[in-house]
């Protein structure tokens, strides 16, 4: 009974955990995509650390930036609307997470490195990116829609058919 | 279960049941509420953008109109006026036949406003009789007599600033306004502008988020420029240059330099951002002092000064308010803008592209609420660039940034025309009737007189009564 009890716990702290993420990845891209105007070129254009030649490349080809603007935010949708709903949780997670180790890559908060866009905090190589990448592996390696997800339906329906 | 999901049931897949279905769902929910809260952020978002409702145009009355000068500025208002719904274009009055009545005549007639062309205003007044109003954007000289002729013909007037190059000018203009108790505008444009009218308004005087106004300051720096030319074989007779009150064609395109016919770059460009010292004041100054000089052109061609920084003292009910202004013609650092300045805030605005700011100084209460209210935008917070230098312990912390939650996309000058014809119709108020045009002429054209004293000139409470 003790155990038990506890596993509850346990699976409702993983669902709340990935309903949260997920409505941050949902608002981001939804308040991106109701900007209209949005780019990521700001952003981009400002990477720092070894890997900016890349992301500089991005913003001076308009094709390859309107290309990542698009799936950046469609990608954040999905990603959101699949945590919120527990569909294809662990491919949302690990997409999830491959875009955030990006924004980290392009911007990494460390020492000798100042960008233009202040940060509401004070970070040294870890910042609330890598935290939220850990909690996106959390998640994947928990069963965190298992139970309380469209994957419960899904799974069921893939065993029998 | 019903026989119908059950039934449903086993036509998908036996193995999931209700309680399957209903655990798998337990989390979309959430989608409704992020939905619901979508809905409700976009309708505040809304709010705060949302311009004052506009009048309906089926219902408004239409109206029959005359511009008098289609160059430079007139064809700016003619084009913001054809956006406005309501306006039938009957006539337009230029000295200047072959190139600028033309071009303003055949773009109104492609517009579908087919127009009769005059180049005497007084011929235009007898011929046109079925005239509601009249815009005139001619040189500020002119300004007096084609305003007098129009209001004494009956009709309304919409005026372009400078009110006048004279005092005298003015003072006539607003006596014919009142004796034909016709309506006078005078074109300060931002005195109608949504962002100027939302920062007096909420932000200085209802919400009084300035605290005590202590110090203003303003500038219009614009870059060298070339004397204006003309196409040779567009040039006017010499005869008709005469007869209205040029002696050559570079001072019939570059009139604003000249002593009698316009006021310098402190009149043409001051005249706007002064006028709006003394509307955010709510006063009037007492005294002026201004130094100036042609430092950079020619004289002989540019008779009025390139350059001139005035500081103006008020008395306010709240205290003295010393406010500075200047205007370089040979460098064109910062553009323009007006800063006001308060024990408890800054208001940082311009009329050019949504520019403006207000910060709040560390000591003043929060504006919180205010930015709940929609009234500011959420603060962005002062830079925290890394230094070296070691912070002075009496230095202040940089203020917050809070954004003017207005944009204003429009033409500049159509909120200010629509508020005139608006007006005619019955429907609104002047922002800049000519009582107002006048005290901002006094405050202005003493600028000129004190450069040439060469001291600190007093302006009486008379000055701005007639
Ligand atoms: N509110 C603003 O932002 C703003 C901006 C620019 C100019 N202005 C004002 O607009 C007015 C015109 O300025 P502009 O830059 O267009 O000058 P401009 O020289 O380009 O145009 C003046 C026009 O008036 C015509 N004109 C001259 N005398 C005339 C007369 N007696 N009868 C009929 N037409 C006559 C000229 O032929 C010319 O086409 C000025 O008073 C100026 O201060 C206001």
């Amino acid at each position: 009974m003790q155990i038990k009890e506890s596993q509850k716990l346990q699976t409702c702290a993983l669902v709340i955990l990935r309903i949260l993420i997920g409505w941050h990845f949902l608002y981001e891209g939804v308040a991106k995509l109701l900007k209209g105007n949005w780019s990521a070129a700001g952003f981009l254009s400002q990477s720092k650390w070894i890997l900016s030649p890349v992301f500089q490349w991005m913003v001076s080809n308009e094709t390859v930036l309107n290309l990542v603007n698009q799936m950046n935010i469609w990608g954040l949708i999905l990603i959101g609307l699949g945590l919120i709903t527990g569909t294809f949780t662990r491919i949302a997670a690990a997409a999830g997470m491959a875009l955030i180790f990006l924004y980290y890559l392009c911007n990494p908060p460390l020492a000798g490195l100042f960008y233009s866009i202040p940060s509401e905090g004070n970070y040294l190589i870890v910042n609330k990116n890598v935290v939220e990448m850990a909690a996106l592996f959390v998640l994947i390696v928990f069963p965190a829609a298992r139970n309380w997800g469209i994957d419960h339906i899904l799974v069921r329906m893939f065993r029998r058919s | 279960m019903t026989d119908k999901q059950n039934k449903d049931k086993n036509k998908q897949n036996p193995s999931i049941d209700r309680r399957d279905f209903l655990q798998g769902l337990a989390a979309t929910p959430v989608l409704g509420l992020f939905g619901a809260a979508l809905i409700h952020e976009q309708s505040v978002k809304k709010k705060l953008t949302k311009a004052k409702p506009k009048v309906v145009p089926e219902n408004l009355e239409p109206l029959n109109i005359a511009v008098i000068g289609s160059g430079a500025q007139g064809q700016v208002l003619i084009d913001a006026m054809l956006k406005l719904p309501g306006l039938h274009f009957k006539a337009v009055c230029d000295i200047w036949t072959e190139y600028n009545l033309k071009r303003a005549a055949g773009i109104l007639k492609r517009y579908g406003h087919p127009v009769n062309r005059y180049i005497d205003y007084r011929d235009m007044l007898v011929r046109e009789q079925d005239l509601d109003a009249v815009v005139i954007a001619s040189p500020d000289f002119w300004h007096a007599d084609h305003a007098v002729a129009c209001l004494e013909a009956g009709l309304h007037v919409y005026c372009e600033k400078e009110m006048s190059n004279t005092l005298e000018g003015a003072h006539r203009m607003v006596m014919a306004s009142r004796k034909a108790g016709k309506l006078l505008q005078i074109g300060h444009q931002r005195r109608s502008n949504p962002r100027y009218l939302h920062c007096y308004d909420k932000l200085i005087r209802e919400a009084k988020l300035l605290g005590r106004m202590t110090s203003v300051n303003g500038q219009w720096n614009r870059a060298v420029q070339p004397d204006l030319g003309w196409p040779e074989k567009y040039a006017i007779q010499p005869d008709i240059l005469r007869k209205y009150g040029f002696d050559s064609m570079h001072q019939f395109r570059n009139w604003r330099w000249f002593k009698n016919l316009g006021g310098g770059p402190i009149v043409d460009l001051g005249s706007h951002q002064i006028d709006i010292y003394n509307w955010f004041l709510k006063a009037r100054p007492k005294s002026v002092l201004a130094s100036g000089g042609t430092d950079y052109y020619d004289p002989a061609a540019h008779e009025w000064y390139d350059t001139v920084l005035a500081i103006y003292e008020y008395e306010t009910p709240a205290g003295t308010v010393r406010a500075f202004y200047q205007t370089l013609t040979s460098n064109s650092s910062e553009g323009y803008f007006e800063n006001f300045l308060g024990d408890e805030g800054t208001l940082h605005i311009s009329e050019s592209s949504n520019r403006g700011g207000v910060y709040r100084e560390p000591n003043a209460p929060q504006w919180d609420e205010w930015v709940r209210l929609g009234y500011l935008s959420a603060p962005e917070k002062a830079g925290t660039q890394a230094t070296s230098a070691v912070l002075d312990v009496r230095e202040t912390i940089a203020p917050d940034r809070h954004d003017i939650p207005i944009v204003f996309t429009d033409p500049y000058h159509m909120p200010h025309l629509e508020n005139f014809f608006n007006t005619v119709r019955g429907l609104d108020t002047l922002n800049c009737p000519a009582e107002t045009g006048y005290e901002t002429a006094v405050t202005v054209l003493k600028v000129n007189e004190a450069v040439k004293a060469g001291k600190q000139l007093a302006f009486s409470e008379q000055d701005f009564l007639i």
